[in-house]
């Protein structure tokens, strides 16, 4: 892994003893972080371990309370009364999840945007635009035309052409700094991302790589930085790190398996059993000829890539899309298109799009946790507040929220503990069937055991869980039995010791012949 | 998760809003009852206004004032938690007004049914509003734009421009001006009308959801709730509420008056959007509307004791809907502020 090998004397950034509290309690308490040409500089860390204040620090978004940052050629600085100017002259180069390119604009303009349009005579002269702007993406080895639409581009072009334009004014001495840039790729770009950014780290470029995927740190990282609780638990080597132990490091403490164990005694007691959910050659969407069944108790895996049909199928099985054909059997009965008759079925949905589709902004934790379930806090049609809080605390304390007040704004919690909320929003409701498209995209390590740990304590109780997932080693560890998409159509259906990785990602890929 | 993975960032963010956040909250809630407070407070000392501000007479004028203002915001709320603007509730009231005297006055119709008409007028207009909004989704602020356009004009052809003042019962005159247990009669069924409001926006299931429906209507859909249903319904509920302050708009009036209520329309939702400043801030809510009616009213009334010209009060009232919104947003946007996510 370590490739360039820099010698020691090889710094780019040198950043020492950070340190920041708010009020009382100390956030971070003397970090410190030496990035080196050519290296890709993971940091990691769960809720609250400081991870995020230290790169607000270091974008000047945070003032520090202490702290020197010194780069390569540069003066040291210090870090408290940092600004965003500072950080730029200090060679860093941030893109954030959030790629501030404008869709609708042409690459070309969109490095404009932030360099400044040449013109000849007093008008933009596209030609050097374009020239120059060609000229920086081949430096990523990125085939995009300038003139392109940024929205044309698939998404983890769009990333490179961001990271190119944060990279464009070719300083020596920049540091990329890189927050969560695959949290909102698909499985398949994101492998074209991490092999560019591989590229670009074996071309010189010192790279700081914040990621909750302990499988993208430990596979592109050359080093890592654990922090937790504000202090530096280790910085070292990635080498000879595997994932559980990565994930012992994030936890502070020995995780006897992120994941669960699996049922007891799947499958063949329960063919003879009605199926909880019976799909018979269901067509909606992308979907054509699906047919699958889910039982009581086990966990059921839906994978497959971008576009295969896997939010299509779960959305289908919550009434949410009218399928062209076929049928939908919830414990022996027919479901109808509609949301509220999947409701009534015991049907539930945790959707992929936690802010678009499941989370209300301006309401409470509380009005979040108990909008499914508003009947049953209503006496005399009035809604009875100390009802709803009790609901929603015991869902609290079953679940591990971390809040400081139910009455708290859902937008102010962490993506864990907005999605914990989400799923305990649905558990009030004792589902049949718990269906959850993407259940921890944008949650961190430790909120994803406990998530994986209620699914399991769920299904043990007589729920059929269904759970989509780009995740496939999420699949492989969670899964009882998992169902592959492809284009649509269900290549596989593992079971048992074939619910492994390299099975769901070769029947993932599989060509027309598999079935 | 074991204690020692507590986030520190998180209880220091507890600790530090903890202590402000009960001051500044009740700061917020109760900030502009405040000032009401000291409006009433101020024009009582002021020399030029306090002979006559602070009698009864000019408080029952007041009150009476505000009691179909106070309506009219109320009956907009309704679709504006749900994600909409009605801007015809004022154009809604004068049809129910004139539907309402015409029947008295041109169809010698008993006072019931002439109320009746008034608020079936209302409930009509709403429905139209909810079929073209929540069912067939057109946008609302251009359609109710349109009724707000259209119906004045049917009211101009029905009268001919001439108010319909003759044969108006006389218990319904009394309702307009009349006074019971020392607050004007209007009041009563206006204070009805505030509890039950406030009671079906904020306390029941349907206000919840429709709390919902304004705030994520994809979320909305998929806990289960019918968008369409919610949204029609608010309409309906603010036609018939426009209806209801037709009635009380030709009890005032002693008749259905053409040119009134519509220029009701601006400070109606001035009210509105002032009472999103207040009791629940940052939301649009039923209380916080009649204090900003009440606000107005109060600033009004005794800007004109004091002697002020024409003109203070609308800049007065200008510069307090401005500054109401700028709050109201500000507040919106701090509560849904999105939290240092992982920090």
């Amino acid at each position: 892994m370590n490739a360039g090998a820099p010698g020691p004397d090889d710094v780019v950034l040198h950043v020492e003893d950070v340190r920041k509290s708010y009020g009382a309690v100390s956030v971070l308490k003397g970090v410190s972080l030496t990035l080196r040409p050519g290296r890709i500089h993971a940091l990691a860390g769960g809720n609250g371990s400081g991870k995020s204040t230290l790169i607000k620090v270091l974008a000047g978004i945070e003032h520090a309370d202490a702290g020197t940052l010194r780069g390569q050629g540069r003066p040291e600085t210090d870090l408290a009364g940092f600004t965003a100017a500072a950080a730029d002259r200090a060679g860093l180069r941030f893109v954030h999840q959030d790629l501030g390119l404008v869709l609708d604009m042409t690459v070309a303009e969109n490095f404009a945007l932030s360099r400044g349009f040449p013109t000849r005579l007093g008008s933009v002269s596209w030609s050097r635009l374009y020239r120059s702007t060609a000229a920086k993406l081949e430096r990523f080895d990125l085939s995009v035309h300038p003139g392109a639409k940024v929205a044309s581009l698939r998404p983890a072009d769009r990333t490179m052409v961001a990271i190119a334009r944060a990279l464009a004014d070719d300083e020596p001495g920049q540091v990329l700094v890189l927050d969560e840039p695959t949290a909102s790729l698909p499985h398949h770009e994101v492998d074209v991302l991490l092999e560019a950014l591989a590229r670009g780290a074996a071309a010189g470029q010192a790279i700081l790589y914040v990621s909750h995927r302990l499988a993208e740190v430990l596979s592109l990282a050359h080093w890592v930085t654990v922090l937790r609780d504000g202090v530096v638990a280790e910085s070292r080597s990635t080498a000879d790190l595997d994932q559980l132990r990565l994930a012992e490091l994030i936890a502070g403490r020995s995780v006897e398996a992120l994941y669960p164990a699996r049922a007891a005694a799947p499958s063949q007691d329960r063919s003879s059993a009605r199926p909880t959910v019976q799909v018979r050659g269901l067509c909606a969407g992308p979907l054509r000829e699906v047919s699958l069944e889910a039982h009581a108790g086990e966990i059921v895996g839906v994978a497959g890539l971008l576009g295969s049909g896997r939010s299509t199928l779960l959305r289908s099985l919550f009434g949410a899309v009218s399928p062209r054909s076929g049928s939908i059997l919830i414990e022996g009965r027919p479901l109808p298109a509609s949301v509220r008759a999947a409701m009534r079925a015991g049907v539930a949905l945790v959707p992929e799009d936690r802010h678009g589709d499941a989370l209300f902004g301006d309401f409470s934790i509380v009005r979040n946790t108990t909008i499914a379930t508003l009947r049953r806090h209503a006496r005399w049609s009035w809604l009875r507040s100390s009802s709803e809080r009790a609901a929603t605390q015991s869902a609290i304390d079953d679940f591990k929220i971390k809040i400081s007040a139910p009455g708290q704004a859902i937008t102010r919690l962490s993506g864990g503990n907005q999605q914990k909320v989400v799923v305990a929003r649905w558990l009030q409701r004792a589902p049949r069937v718990l269906l959850l498209d993407e259940p921890t995209q944008g949650v961190d390590v430790m909120a994803r055991a406990d998530i994986y740990q209620r699914l399991r304590t769920v299904a043990a109780h007589g729920t059929a869980v269904l759970v989509a997932s780009s995740d496939v080693e999420e699949l492989a560890h969670l899964c009882d039995r998992v169902v592959v998409l492809r284009a649509g159509r269900v290549t596989a259906h593992l079971r048992g010791a074939e619910v492994a990785i390299p099975a769901i990602v070769k029947h993932s890929y599989a060509d027309q012949e598999a079935s | 998760m074991s204690a020692t993975t507590l986030p520190g960032a998180a209880s220091a963010e507890k600790k530090t809003t903890a202590k402000s956040h009960v001051l500044r909250s009740l700061g917020e809630r109760y900030g502009l009852v405040l000032l009401l407070g000291a409006v009433y407070v101020f024009f009582s000392v002021l020399p030029a206004s306090a002979p006559a501000f602070p009698t009864m007479a000019n408080l029952q004028a007041v009150l009476g004032n505000i009691a179909v203002v106070s309506v009219l915001g109320i009956a907009a709320i309704f679709p504006l938690v749900g994600g909409h603007f009605d801007f015809s509730v004022a154009a809604t009231s004068l049809v129910s007004s004139i539907t309402c005297a015409a029947l008295l006055s041109d169809h010698h119709a008993p006072l019931a049914v002439g109320v009746a008409g008034g608020l079936l007028a209302g409930l009509a207009v709403g429905l139209v509003n909810a079929t073209l909004v929540a069912a067939l989704r057109l946008n609302a602020f251009i359609v109710t734009i349109g009724t707000a356009t259209l119906l004045p004009g049917i009211v101009q052809w029905y009268t001919g421009g001439v108010g319909i003042t003759r044969d108006i019962a006389q218990p319904l005159r009394d309702l307009g001006s009349g006074t019971w247990l020392g607050l004007p009669q209007v009041i009563w069924p206006v204070a009805v009308v505030i509890a039950t409001c406030w009671f079906v926006l904020g306390q029941t299931a349907v206000g919840r959801r429709l709390h919902a429906v304004g705030s994520n209507p994809a979320a909305a859909r998929l806990v289960g709730i019918s968008v369409t249903r919610v949204s029609f319904l608010a309409f309906v509920i603010s036609g018939g509420l426009a209806g209801i302050a037709g009635v009380l708009l030709t009890a005032r009036n002693g008749g259905g008056l053409v040119n009134s209520g519509v220029d009701l329309l601006f400070p109606a939702l001035a009210a509105v959007f002032l009472g999103g400043t207040a009791i629940d801030p940052g939301r649009y809510n039923v209380l916080g509307t009649v204090v900003g009616a009440l606000f107005v009213a109060l600033s009004v009334s005794g800007l004109t004791l004091a002697g002020a010209a024409d003109w203070v009060p609308n800049v007065f009232n200008g510069v307090a809907l401005v500054v109401a919104v700028a709050i109201s947003t500000l507040l919106a946007r701090r509560r849904g502020q999105t939290g240092a996510e992982g920090t």
